[in-house]
């Protein structure tokens, strides 16, 4: 049966509901409650209705059909409410607790008569030991955290693989609050069904996830997830961050190459070959989705810096030198039409300057000549709030431009709270923003491979 | 596991239109009609890591100390098959592997080859086939893919290059092999030679 579905489920059904407070049963249920639009049907033996929703004394008595079975029960219990869902024609189970297959012997045996299952009934299976997933725009959210601690970022277009249960919900809460949204979050858990190419697939085939960020330690089929990848990323970007080691299959061998192999294999250039970007640590991840689902790939290397303080420009400059970009200065003329639109006291060249002095318009034209003159790739802007003519309105000419202009672009704003809220005004109106120049110059530099794998299925 | 002997590998890729110094198979020195300085080697099934065990001599220089070297493995290694080369001028070093993964399935490898090579392991890999965008990209993946610019002197044709990973590539799709070594593969200004080539199947 199709993972997709996990993208509409219009019912669920919590078995293992809890009264108490604290208890697993209990937070997940708050959470569904709080935001999730279709049915909620709970499995309780003995309470009539927790939290204001009628439970059910079993699964069998259940009426009607159910799409999603949330199971939070543990070891033996979870497996007989999974075959009770499975009979009942239940599309997608999520086994929550865990204590199976990393427990020994005797949770082996659970988990592959869990897969038993999963194959007789053709239920699809996200766990166990799942610690969440979360569908923004239907309300979907088995989160285990409560909402006091720690926050869920809204609907958007970036699809979330993790691993690491808790590494991914760490995530998702640190991007929370910055207007960059998911269209989904899967924890894999155990993994006795769903693996992270399944998951990778499902999101592939979903209109609503523009890039798909993985946190991945161990990959199964590592030939079955490569060519899937390479298959998604010519439609869209696919992150990963990949923990621990990889080694190739190989052993020892006699000749060199069999030694290279062991001594020194990297994922890289496989990666690469196969459209993956690799990210070095979660912030760049969720950064490279980010502004692969929002931004142009940038198709050269020739980057125009666009600021209103020296400085910011000179470091950006060097950055992305770094990065392998080149900050090339404006022609004769580009710096001509230029300084007509900026202060006297500005430097029409690259990186471009307007000091202080600089205001809205001023970016706008700037920008706007930047992208006419066809000499650069992408336009790496500065929008310093500090600076006493720049306002928050310059963003509805960045979206603009962000969705009409050929030229990519990728904006950088420094700066406290005032800044903040203005990247998280940005990033809900699709600029890809970053608060530093680190962080923008990275991003510009994913979008540059973004292309580079995209150029070769060009005409 | 079996190891290919090296003269029979070299006479497949010859005939597959890889480049290789001139070969020749010696059962006496008169068979031997190339340029001095020549290389002398065994080709075995045995013997894999031949420099440790003199089974390839280089720098042979005269007719005379060849016919004495010639003599002189005859005498180490009975039986076993010998050929010559001529000794190719040096060019930039590189490694060229091909693997049989139980993962990843056939997997290339390029490094930058030479007496450093071991201690710096600059390889990358790339998964077979490769298309010609992987191929330029192995070159710039290499810490020390600069090399390629030219280097002391010793110019590099990109194109050819790329065009030669492309076509080992291509040798491994259709060849069955658990692992490939062209180490080293010199690279000229205008064109390479593989020097050295061991296949275990």
């Amino acid at each position: 049966m199709s993972l997709t579905n996990l993208f509409s489920v219009s019912s669920i059904c919590l078995v293992g509901a809890s009264r108490e407070e604290g208890k697993v049963g209990n937070v997940i249920l708050k959470n569904l409650k709080k935001n999730y639009m279709g049915e909620i049907i709970l499995v309780h033996p003995s309470a009539e209705q927790i939290e204001g929703v009628k439970c059910y004394r079993s699964i069998e008595s259940i009426p009607h059909s159910i799409d999603l079975g949330i199971i939070s029960l543990p070891s033996k219990k979870a497996v007989e409410a999974l075959t009770s869902l499975a009979e009942k024609g239940c599309k997608i189970c999520i086994p929550v607790a865990g204590g199976f297959g990393e427990q020994g012997d005797e949770g082996k045996q659970l988990e592959l008569e869990m897969k038993r299952i999963a194959s007789k009934f053709g239920t699809r299976i996200i766990g166990p030991n799942c610690v969440g997933v979360i569908i923004p725009r239907t309300g979907l959210n088995t989160a285990l955290t409560t909402e006091e601690r720690s926050n869920f970022p809204s609907d958007g277009p970036i699809g979330f693989i993790s691993q690491s249960g808790a590494l991914g919900l760490l995530a998702m809460d640190e991007f929370s609050d910055s207007g960059i949204g998911f269209s989904s979050f899967v924890s894999l858990g155990n993994e006795v069904d769903v693996d992270e190419t399944d998951m990778l697939s499902a999101m592939g085939d979903d209109d609503r996830t523009k890039s798909i960020a993985l946190y991945l330690e161990k990959i199964s089929e590592i030939e079955k997830f490569l060519s899937e990848s390479r298959n998604i990323s010519q439609k869209k970007g696919i992150v990963v961050l990949k923990g621990g080691q990889t080694e190739s299959g190989s052993r020892a061998t006699s000749l060199h190459t069999g030694s290279l192999l062991k001594t020194s294999f990297s994922l890289n250039g496989i990666f690469r070959q196969n459209g993956i970007i690799q990210a070095n640590n979660e912030i760049e991840m969720i950064d490279f989705a980010s502004v692969l689902s929002t931004a142009k790939p940038v198709r050269g290397k020739r980057i125009a810096v666009v600021s209103s303080a020296g400085g910011v420009g000179v470091i950006s400059t060097d950055s992305l030198e770094n990065e392998g970009f080149k900050v090339n200065r404006t022609s004769n003329e580009l710096a001509g039409i230029i300084k007509t639109k900026i202060s006297q006291l500005g430097s029409p060249f690259n990186p471009i300057d307007m000091t202080a002095e600089a205001t809205n318009i001023q970016y706008e034209n700037v920008i706007n000549e930047l992208d006419k003159s066809g000499e650069f790739d992408a336009i790496l802007a500065f929008v310093l709030f500090q600076t006493f003519g720049v306002t928050e309105d310059i963003i509805e000419f960045l979206s603009r431009f962000n969705k009409e202009a050929k030229t990519s672009l990728v904006v950088g704003v420094i700066g406290g709270e005032y800044s903040r809220m203005a990247i998280t005004k940005m990033n809900e109106n699709g600029i890809a923003a970053f608060p530093s120049v680190g962080r923008a110059v990275s991003s510009l530099g994913a979008l540059y491979k973004r292309w580079e794998f995209l150029r070769r299925f060009e005409r | 596991m079996t190891i290919v002997p090296e003269l029979e590998f070299k006479i497949m890729l010859s005939d597959l239109n890889f480049k290789m110094p001139r070969r020749f198979l010696i059962n006496s020195p008169e068979d031997y009609s190339g340029s001095f300085p020549a290389v002398l080697k065994v080709s075995s099934e045995a013997i894999t890591h031949k420099t440790e065990v003199g089974a390839v001599m280089g720098d042979i220089k005269t007719m005379r100390n060849f016919k004495e070297t010639f003599k002189e493995m005859k005498r180490k290694f009975p039986g076993e098959t010998i050929y010559s080369e001529e000794m190719a001028k040096k060019g930039v070093e590189v490694i060229i592997g091909l693997v049989k993964d139980q993962q990843f399935g056939k997997l290339i490898l390029f490094g930058i080859g030479g007496f450093y090579s071991e201690l710096i392991r600059d390889v990358t890999f790339k998964r077979i086939p490769i298309d010609r965008f992987d191929s330029e990209d192995l070159l710039e993946e290499l810490k020390f893919g600069r090399v390629f610019e030219g280097y002391r002197g010793l110019k590099v044709n990109r194109e050819i290059l790329v065009d030669l990973l492309l076509k080992i590539s291509d040798f491994a799709v259709k060849t069955e092999f658990s692992q490939i070594d062209f180490n080293p593969v010199f690279l000229y200004e205008d064109g390479y030679l593989i020097i050295d080539a061991k296949m275990v199947i």
